[in-house]
């Protein structure tokens, strides 16, 4: 397990959730709440993974993993988080086939839901 | 030529050239009806010689039907017997084979004992006459069926005529409002404005357009669209004035209906803005709710949890609560105060998410004080949802938006522009006009701007857009302050 898990949200809330759930599970979080941040955390920090919101003020979630994934080849791994798309939106499925994504979760979710999103370590 | 000056009875050739030259029957006719002499208009006439004429008792000459119906045989003995004269009476006479002529006569009596019967053929005057009636009929039915309020009125705007259309729509008949001034009937915000309007067209050319409520019999104002021309004569002078007026509460109701469908067709459009929006504090309240359900968590997470789940139903409560202030139709109330910053943050509250969504920012330049205009608020609402969901639609790959006022002495000015692919020129001037739309089909219904144009005409105000292709649009909307 190599650093933090990256928590990408415009909605501080939504990084409060996230966050707690996860750091129940004793993970280290960093949250960031735009694609710059993310887009910077990313190529400065190593990250053992990545919830990512698909919809950002400043910029498309996929594009922030597209632009890591330049960066670092095979280095991200990524969980899009939306309440914008759903599980068979041509968009989603277009990003599982390209590898940008391994996970896919949509908003609301549950605890297990979002846990069972990360990889078995 | 005859030499009369050398003729003995000269004056008997005068006199009975001179009968001949009349284009009128002169006829003498002595004490017992019968037929002195004839001019020759006569026997043209009557298609008749002056053998079988001159010295025939009247009845012979004068067919039958003209002698029961005019009754001139005792009307002549009347006029031997009091000395009288008959004036201008009608006759219509048909000599076989020839189509009716219509004469008037006079029975003249003359001092030989002898009456003169002068007949002069009318028929074209009558004729004309006629026509012209017919043509005025005609008028007068044209104006009478007309379903639009058509009136009359002299210089000052004083009614002259008032249409069946005008006596319906107002209860007022003809006689009651015949010789009134105009403006009395008009909406007592608007007299002035009629006042000034007759005024203008007493010197002017031009027809002048507006709005305003007709006030009819029970003290009710009906919205009527009206057109005031000046009536000119044959020297261009105005004698008076053309009021057309047509009832507008059809036309609102069908507007209505339209703007509420393509309301319902901008929700639309939002639709995937407002989904994310909600379903972020759905995902809040939802986790929150689960960490309640732990053991052994602190008082002070539980509560944080709470509140969270607390404020996450407020905010999509108010998503909700926008929308369906959208969503309902406005009735079409009393134009009221209305501060333009407020509908323009409301509207742009319920936008944000979709902006979001695609990346646009919004810049935001209002003034800090209210800014005062005369409207229905829904309406106008309606207006910058249409425009700032065009302006998004605009910029699929994100961009600005920027909404920035500016006040002149008189009015507020709107611009709303954008940093999308801009409009092309040969579109720009089509842009207002219903169904033209450049979006695919099923995206954009092609109202929406058709729509704003007419709410904002409505508010007295216009609207402008200025755009080159790749450049984004400014679309401008002013509307007098109050």
């Amino acid at each position: 397990m190599n650093g933090p898990i990256l928590v990408v949200d415009d909605e501080p809330d939504m990084c409060w959730v996230i966050e707690c759930i996860l750091r129940s599970q004793g993970y280290e979080v960093v949250t960031v709440l735009s694609g710059e941040e993310a887009c910077y955390q990313l190529a400065n920090r190593d990250f053992f993974f990545v919830f990512m919101d698909a919809k950002l003020p400043d910029m498309d979630g996929l594009d922030v993993v597209r632009h890591a994934h330049a960066i670092k080849p095979g280095s991200v791994r990524a969980v899009l988080v939306s309440g914008y798309h759903y599980h068979d939106d041509p968009v989603i499925r277009q990003a599982f086939d390209e590898g940008l994504i391994c996970g896919f979760l949509a908003k609301p979710f549950t605890h297990s839901d979002l846990l069972k999103a990360l990889p078995i370590v | 030529m005859l030499d009369y000056d050398s003729s003995p009875n000269r004056f008997e050739l005068l006199y009975g050239m001179l009968l001949d030259a009349i284009p009128s029957s002169v006829l003498l006719v002595d004490e017992k009806l019968h037929i002195v002499s004839v001019n020759r208009n006569f026997l043209v006439k009557s298609q008749r010689g002056e053998a079988r004429t001159v010295g025939r008792p009247l009845a012979e000459v004068f067919p039958t039907i003209i002698l029961e119906n005019t009754d001139i045989e005792r009307r002549i003995r009347e006029v031997f017997r009091t000395g009288t004269s008959v004036k201008g009476q009608r006759m219509t006479y048909r000599a076989p084979g020839v189509p009716i002529r219509i004469y008037y006569y006079s029975i003249l009596p003359i001092p030989t004992n002898q009456v003169m019967l002068l007949m002069e053929d009318v028929t074209e005057q009558v004729r004309l006459s006629e026509e012209v009636r017919r043509v005025e009929r005609h008028l007068a039915s044209v104006v009478e069926s007309a379903s639009d309020i058509v009136l009359s009125t002299d210089t000052e705007g004083r009614i002259l005529t008032w249409n069946s259309a005008a006596e319906k729509l107002s209860g007022l008949s003809a006689q009651e409002v015949r010789g009134q001034y105009f403006f009395q009937f008009c909406d007592s915000n608007q007299q002035q404005t009629v006042r000034k309007v007759f005024m203008l067209m007493k010197s002017g050319n031009e027809s002048h357009t507006t709005e305003f409520p007709l006030v009819t019999s029970n003290g009710d104002g009906i919205l009527v669209s009206w057109v005031f021309s000046p009536m000119k004569d044959d020297y261009g002078q105005t004698v008076g004035a053309v009021v057309v007026g047509r009832d507008l509460a059809e036309r609102r109701k069908l507007e209505n209906q339209l703007r509420q469908s393509q309301k319902l067709a901008a929700l639309g459009v939002m639709a995937g803005g407002i989904a994310h929006e909600i379903r972020n504090p759905l995902a809040v309240c939802y986790s929150a709710a689960e960490f309640l359900l732990m053991d052994n968590i602190s008082t002070e997470f539980r509560n944080e949890c709470s509140r969270k789940i607390q404020a996450g139903i407020q905010k999509a409560s108010a998503i909700i609560e926008n929308l369906l202030r959208f969503a309902r139709p406005s009735p079409d109330t009393e134009m009221v105060q209305v501060d333009l910053n407020t509908v323009i943050t409301e509207t742009l509250d319920l936008i944000t998410n979709q902006a979001r969504v695609q990346q646009i920012r919004i810049q935001l330049e209002l003034k800090m004080r209210p800014i005062l205009v005369l409207g229905v608020s829904g309406l106008l609402q309606q207006v910058f949802m249409n425009i700032f969901l065009n302006a998004i639609n605009a910029m699929p790959d994100g961009g600005v938006l920027t909404i920035a006022e500016e006040i002149s002495e008189a009015e507020v000015a709107v611009h709303i522009s954008d940093t999308g692919m801009g409009i092309e020129e040969s579109d720009l001037d089509k842009i207002f006009d219903p169904f033209h739309t450049t979006s695919p089909i099923g995206k954009g219904t092609g109202l929406g701007l058709s729509i704003c144009y007419s709410i904002v005409q409505q508010h007295l105000g216009s609207i402008h857009v200025q755009s080159s292709p790749g450049k984004g649009a400014t679309l401008t909307v002013r509307l007098p302050l109050l």
